[in-house]
């Protein structure tokens, strides 16, 4: 717990400084070239710009302990609230995204590792070379051409919420999931495919095989069980890019989620969403790094935490 | 796993077949792309373009209106009267009600214009209302104005964003969901995603708005904004596609496709108060060896109107000077060795890259340069940085950024503005522009002046950014030109 509390306070602060060393502050870019400059002035001494960094952080961070995170200084609204509006786009979003990347990576991984060194290997290199070489802001408009402009599938762009029922929300984030997700289990499909070639050479395969055990209870049973620790470790470090990736996905399909309210932030400089969605992030973070030290225990038994 | 693969197709084709027959949008129905979301919705606190496009004419109105041909007309007031240009008597039209219901009065009038007056309001346009000496309500439906000097602009300024009404009560929510008394009220504002304006019945302009709702879409990637008006997701574009869109949507039966003028000049600046830019034959040599027209043709794919001087031609001062200086690289060297610099000199053009055209026309502009011996480097710098080290600190040589406001010469009478120009006499002249308001006068003093900013050449004038509208077939009453910075709204519709 020390350790979360202290990796979210050097966020805080990292960002903090970063955010303020930055030229331009939020009064100046909110008045843009129309502002004068008296406004401007009595602008940033409203906002307390004016008061010294360290004071500004410490007031922000005794606000914060009490889960308070200030209120937006572009939408005028509290930042924990903005956040929340966030989430309906953020979160099933990046959820789907894992499940696209782990629907195609496992399975690719795991036929690349039983065909090594043969056509099937080659191919799904090839494939997975691709995934990692391709922007995904490029796949993401490269699909809307394909499925939005020409099929006229899913919408290019826009959320209109899960008030209307699951298919409206899904014909916005199916898209951007797949761009997402599939590009990222690139590199998954490389570490599935490494981990159970090392668990294919175990003695304990070769002893399933020769007992005449059937070949995909080999795989199922004593292979992927076995090769699925590297596995969850690679998919824990994935889910932390698939947040940081939807931020420019999110541009390209125009969808409200928390990666372009914390781009909008910076661009205006507004320190108490930028804080915010760092802090939510960092957080979401960890506890997928914890979630992940759980699925240990569970995948191989001998592994216990005091 | 594979009796899984078709039962997943299967539900996936069945999906898409429920999207695919959702019921076709109603005509009285209108979404419009824009590019940037507002940063609040207070006018009367930001001077955002993004926030006027929303809010000014839709949400709130003024006493007057710059009309679609640029010209000031009767609003919320239905005439005024003036007999020494110092007094201003407007009277309001009867039953114009807010959005709340209550009856628009001149006391509302007063405490809008004497709260944009307060300096603890935080106004971002203290300057439109300095001559405004005492506003009294004579009645209900009487309002004076008394100037302390006569001021050519006080109708325009009366009629542009920071000038709004609205009710007292509703002074505390003017940044999310600010009241007026305009066609149409805010419905709805999903941060990030769209803003929803829906028709106010009670509107004071009877048959307007011809819609029933509006609802306006953030896509800021210009592909994306193709991608969504491609696919039907979007009924119009008004500010976001660029003129490299044009020539393709102009094939495209689907759409109908407006190219208007703006008051978006688009200028190179060069830092007056730094050398070798304080030597005017620099800035001449430099506004000589830039071929405009071919930097529209590469910049803007044809789509802009060049000019000579800071006026557009939505000004009703405006001259045409575009040729006054053109393109002769051979004066450009001539005057580069009297200033000193015969074999050129090396130079850093900052941009934002927020601002695509810029990138593009710096890009041009440099390419041309070199040729009369000049070295641009392009350095691309973020808007934030952009506003901070060009615009407040001055810190650079050359940059390219449009003006979008209107009747901005006061720019150039402004020695500390970021261009540095410091010209007494321009000052003279647009100080006695300000309180001259005959208007044979008027534009004698705004011919003065666009003719001394091409003979000082404070900045290159490049040419004015068009207005680009693209919409469905059918849909009709938009704006050509864009003469102040509102998508008015209240007349488009769909055609029957």
């Amino acid at each position: 717990m020390v350790a979360v509390a202290a990796t979210l306070l050097f966020v805080s602060a990292l960002v903090f400084v970063v955010i303020r060393v930055l030229p331009g502050d939020p009064a100046t870019l909110m008045f843009g070239t129309q502002g004068d400059p008296q406004a401007i002035a009595r602008l940033r001494e409203a906002m307390g710009l004016n008061r010294p960094l360290g004071v500004q952080y410490v007031d922000w961070l005794a606000h914060a302990v009490r889960g308070d995170f200030g209120v937006s200084i572009q939408y005028d609204v509290p930042v924990g609230s903005l956040i929340a509006s966030r989430l309906p786009v953020t979160i099933p979003l990046t959820l789907l995204a894992a499940a696209f990347m782990v629907a195609a990576a496992v399975p690719l991984g795991l036929f690349a590792a039983t065909h090594h060194r043969r056509a099937g290997d080659y191919f799904t290199m090839v494939i997975s070379q691709i995934g990692i070489a391709v922007p995904a802001f490029w796949a993401g408009l490269l699909l809307i051409l394909v499925f939005s402009v020409h099929l006229g599938w899913f919408r290019s762009g826009g959320f209109d919420g899960w008030g209307a029922g699951p298919w409206p929300g899904l014909r916005s984030l199916l898209l951007p999931a797949f761009a997402l997700g599939f590009f990222q289990a690139a590199v998954l499909v490389r570490a599935t495919r490494s981990a159970v070639l090392d668990v294919l050479r175990e003695e304990y395969v070769r002893t399933a095989r020769a007992k005449g055990v059937p070949e995909l209870a080999v795989l199922a049973k004593h292979t992927l069980r076995n090769a699925l620790i590297p596995i969850v470790t690679v998919a824990g470090i994935q889910l932390g890019q698939l947040i940081a990736g939807a931020i420019v996905l999110e541009s390209v399909f125009a969808l409200p989620g928390l990666g372009r309210l914390a781009l909008g932030a910076i661009a205006s400089r507004d320190l108490p969403v930028v804080q915010g969605v760092t802090l939510f992030v960092a957080g979401s973070i960890v506890i997928i790094n914890f979630a992940v030290d759980l699925l240990y225990g569970l995948l191989d038994p001998r592994i216990r935490y005091e | 796993m594979r009796k899984l693969v078709p039962v997943a197709l299967a539900a996936l084709v069945t999906l898409t077949a429920i999207g695919s027959i959702a019921p076709a949008q109603a005509p009285s129905n209108l979404v419009v792309q824009t590019g940037t979301e507002p940063p609040g919705l207070d006018l009367t606190a930001t001077p955002a373009s993004a926030t006027a496009a929303v809010v000014l004419y839709n949400v709130q109105e003024c006493l007057v209106k710059v009309d679609r041909h640029g010209k000031i007309a009767p609003w919320l007031a239905e005439r005024w009267h003036t007999s020494d240009n110092r007094n201003y008597t407007f009277f309001l039209k009867h039953g114009v009600r807010f959005h709340n219901g209550r009856e628009l009065k001149a006391s509302d009038v007063k405490f809008a214009i004497e709260r944009a007056m307060d300096p603890e309001t935080k106004h971002p346009y203290p300057g439109y209302y300095a001559a405004i000496g005492d506003i009294i309500a004579k009645d209900d439906y009487t309002i004076t104005f008394s100037l302390k000097e006569p001021n050519a602009n006080f109708l325009l300024n009366m009629a542009r964003q920071g000038s709004v009404i609205y009710p007292r009560e509703a002074v505390d929510t003017l940044k999310t969901s600010p009241m007026g008394t305009g066609p149409f009220k805010v419905a709805e504002w999903v941060r990030g995603d769209r803003i929803v304006l829906a028709r106010n019945p009670d509107y004071h302009v009877k048959g307007l708005p011809k819609l029933d709702r509006v609802t306006f879409r953030f896509i800021p990637d210009p592909n994306a904004a193709l991608a969504a008006l491609k696919a039907g997701d979007i009924d119009a574009s008004i500010f976001g596609l660029g003129p490299e869109h044009v020539a393709e949507l102009q094939k495209d039966a689907r759409f109908t496709v407006t190219i208007g003028e703006t008051t978006n000049d688009v200028i190179m600046a060069m830092n007056n108060s730094k050398k070798p830019y304080s030597d005017v034959r620099v800035r001449r040599a430099i506004t000589y060896g830039i071929n405009k027209p071919e930097v529209v043709k590469g910049a803007m794919f044809g789509f802009a109107r060049v000019i000579g001087s800071n006026v557009d031609p939505l000004n009703p001062y405006f001259v045409d000077l575009a040729q006054a200086m053109p393109y002769e690289p051979a004066k450009a060297k001539q005057l580069l060795a009297e200033a000193g610099y015969p074999n050129g000199f090396e130079t850093v053009l900052k941009v934002a890259p927020q601002y695509y055209y810029t990138v593009r026309t710096g890009e041009v502009i440099a390419n041309q340069l070199q040729k009369v011996g000049v070295k641009v480097r392009i350095e691309q710098i973020e808007w934030g940085q952009w506003l901070s080290r060009v615009w407040k600190e001055a810190d650079y040589d050359l940059t390219i950024i449009g003006h979008a406001e209107a009747w901005d010469i006061s720019n150039y009478a402004n020695p500390k503005y970021y261009f540095r120009y410091d010209s007494p006499k321009f000052q003279e002249i647009w100080k006695k522009s300000e309180v001259t308001v005959d208007d044979k006068a008027r534009r004698e003093l705004y011919v003065q002046m666009q003719k001394m900013q091409v003979e000082d050449a404070p900045v290159v004038f490049l040419y004015i950014h068009p207005r680009l509208v693209v919409a469905k077939k059918g849909v009709q009453g938009f704006w050509k030109d864009l003469p102040i910075p509102s998508a008015d709204l209240a007349e488009v519709s769909w055609a029957k």
